[in-house]
């Protein structure tokens, strides 16, 4: 069997390990040296010492140590260890744990309920007024934290008990609050735009300053839906009662906006813009916004003890979970090369003599259907490094190729029969609200996203208009 | 067995848990940083290194801790819906077959290249102040071995389930639910909610519940 074949064989061993459920990281790192072993055996170099200690008539016991360490003389040790060590100092990663503890802290800050009872007071006027609310608050508190469940139980808590109560239809109900908050993974400062531009290299600022006006059109669509469908179909959002509301002065909303609203965006908007015009680091700005996370919580008095400790050990733990995948993909994807699986998918993929439009469209497929027993973590780690060879050949930038695959992943927590949104919700929702009904509501959110990505795909400018703006043009 | 996962359990937390805290090191030397380069024109010569150490640290040392939390992402919508018993058999052939030979690898040659290190007290080529690195290097022998522990008392957890077919929980789970019911008396009961959701792969929330007889 020639050596490329031997990589599509490692490659469907993966795919089975995966399926069994075992877990991703310690399964790369085990097929990674152990194909690797292979790969650089080489017998000559291995057992070189054995032979020299022959030679030179070595008493027994020194030939039969030689002869026991040729086993481990195999280079794919050293790699796999500098490897280890490339992703333990790799300097865009850092950034992750910092992220994490900002989303977790900012979830725990008591803002969230604050923030939907003010912008539904301020949005009370417009159609469909709870589910604007429970959108915009949605996609801000996602936003800031980038913890989807979260997002999702949180707010199936707080607004959606409001919604049913206002005679809000289920679907209509249920839909937005699932889209909302999934849009945590899209808009920056996110935690897929980094892990997508450590495995591709791109640059972490250059990716942030091109997701930001996809994200917020994508929420806009959505917006546009919201309303678009209370105007047409009334029945389905009621028009809050005066009860419901109250009588509520501009002052006083104001006032309510600047003590949820602006704080928040604020924080979500240094961070960006620290990023964004160079005045830090991408780690450097999350640590500062980590800061101010922890300093709204102060403000918010909701800062205590148990809290931070809860912060800070599910920090330690997802960032566990991410960059551990990381230690194992690094050995696994070299290896990969090595054998010359990737030249191999190359040049079939090549051979098939397809026009750009028409890859773009197989790989965003294959990625679309990859999202939906999987999780995105793993699609972009594993399954994204043997799009990005590819890419070249087909002049696609992959700064562009990663927005539409942040975009599409938005699929990836909306789709059954693994739509994490869906679950999260079910799992507060009140009995009555049936799984179906909250996969139905969230249907027309995912034709959406896929209207947005052939958006994104006519205007391009929408990806590339600020990273242009602030950087100058793109280097081709 | 149960007293070897327990030890395990408590070990790999311990560990997890004490590193975790470089997360907030990590927060306060970031933001100094930024300070005094923009308010004092003096940035460190530190700063750079002292980040990626604390992350490396942070999640390397978190390895053991997490798996012992079943947090490691897994492909699980086969899994999840197979008996205990099922799951146990499964995992038990893959640790062998696919975990200890990756981590006993990351042990030896960890071994072999923070040895290395050790040997010129090595120091990093970012900056001159000269910073070692070669205790950076050893967290890859120590991770290796939380992990080759803690591995050891996962497949005795397979073992327990193949037995009595229902997993082992961690320590922590059940102190977890304690805390939630003191923390009930003080906070509002929305904020639970929030963090049923926190097991990372994608379990549905009425199932996270019963996921805490897990691992």
């Amino acid at each position: 069997m020639s050596d490329p074949l031997v990589a599509v064989g490692m490659l469907l061993i993966l795919l089975l390990a995966i399926f069994l459920g075992f877990p991703v990281a310690f399964t790369l790192m085990a097929l990674g040296i152990a194909f690797g072993y292979y790969a650089y055996f080489d017998a000559d170099r291995m057992w070189r010492p054995y032979e020299r200690a022959v030679e030179q008539g070595a008493d027994s016991w020194v030939i039969a140590e030689h002869w026991l360490g040729g086993f481990f003389n195999n280079r794919i040790f050293d790699l796999f260890v500098n490897q280890t060590y490339s992703v333990m100092a790799n300097d865009v990663l850092t950034a992750i744990p910092l992220f994490l503890f900002m989303g977790y802290i900012v979830e725990r800050a008591n803002i969230v309920d604050r923030l939907f009872h003010t912008l539904f007071i301020a949005t009370r006027r417009l159609p469909g007024s709870m589910a604007v609310a429970a959108l915009v608050t949605c996609t801000l508190f996602a936003t800031a934290t980038g913890i989807v469940g979260a997002v999702v139980t949180l707010m199936g808590l707080l607004a959606l008990p409001a919604m049913l109560k206002a005679k809000y239809d289920i679907r209509y109900a249920t839909g937005v609050i699932c889209a909302g908050g999934t849009l945590g993974i899209l808009i920056p400062p996110s935690i897929l735009l980094i892990v997508y531009a450590a495995t591709s290299g791109v640059s972490v600022v250059r990716m942030y300053a091109a997701a930001l006006l996809p994200g917020l059109f994508l929420a806009g669509l959505y917006l546009l839906y919201v309303i678009g469908l209370a105007l047409l179909k009334p029945g389905l959002a009621p028009k809050p009662t005066k009860e419901d509301v109250g009588e509520h002065t501009f002052g006083e909303v104001v006032w309510m906006m600047l003590t949820s609203f602006v704080p928040l965006a604020f924080l979500i908007l240094a961070v960006l813009g620290a990023i964004l015009f160079g005045f830090a680091t991408p780690t450097e700005a999350a640590a500062i916004g980590a800061l101010g996370g922890l300093l709204l919580a102060v403000a918010y008095g909701a800062l205590t003890w148990q809290r931070l400790k809860e912060s800070v050990y599910l920090t330690a733990r997802t960032s566990a979970m991410v960059c551990w995948l990381f230690v194992g993909s690094a050995t696994f994807a070299s290896i990969f090369a090595y054998l010359g699986g990737q030249q191999l998918i190359a040049d079939v993929v090549t051979g098939l003599d397809m026009s750009p439009l028409m890859f773009l469209i197989v790989a965003q497929l294959i990625i679309f259907i990859l999202g939906w027993p999987l999780e995105w973590t793993e699609i972009i780690v594993i399954f994204i490094p043997i799009f990005l060879p590819l890419l070249a050949h087909f002049q696609i930038d992959p700064l562009f190729f990663g927005i539409l695959v942040a975009v599409n992943l938005q699929t990836a927590f909306l789709s059954p029969p693994m739509a994490m949104s869906a679950y999260y919700l079910k799992g507060i929702a009140p009995a009555h609200v049936q799984i179906t009904d909250i996969f139905r509501g969230m249907m027309p959110y995912m034709l959406i996203v896929i209207l947005c990505m052939v958006l994104i795909y006519i205007f391009p400018q929408i990806v590339y208009w600020l990273p242009d703006t602030i950087y100058g043009a793109r280097p081709i | 067995m149960q007293y070897y996962i327990r030890f395990a359990d408590d070990l790999s937390a311990w560990f997890g848990k004490v590193f975790a805290w470089s997360i907030i090191v990590m927060i306060f030397g970031m933001s100094y940083e930024v300070l005094v380069r923009y308010a004092f024109k003096a940035p460190t010569p530190w700063a750079y290194d002292l980040s990626y150490m604390l992350y490396g640290t942070l999640f390397m040392m978190a390895g053991a801790y997490t798996l012992s939390r079943d947090a490691h992402v897994r492909g699980d919508f086969l899994y999840r819906l197979w008996t205990p018993r099922r799951q146990a058999t499964v995992e038990l052939v893959l640790y062998i077959i696919f975990f200890f030979p990756g981590v006993t690898a990351l042990i030896f040659a960890g071994w072999k290249y923070a040895g290395r290190s050790w040997s010129y007290l090595e120091v990093s080529s970012n900056s001159p102040a000269g910073i070692p690195i070669y205790q950076f290097k050893t967290v890859i022998v120590i991770a290796g071995v939380l992990l080759f522990i803690q591995g050891i008392a996962q497949v005795f957890r397979c073992v327990l389930c193949m037995r009595t077919g229902h997993w082992m929980r961690a320590v922590e789970d059940v102190e977890e639910t304690e805390k939630v019911l003191m923390e009930a008396k003080t906070l509002d009961v929305l904020k639970h909610g929030s963090e049923a959701v926190d097991i990372p792969s994608g379990y549905d929330v009425t199932a996270a519940k019963d996921e805490r007889t897990k691992p």
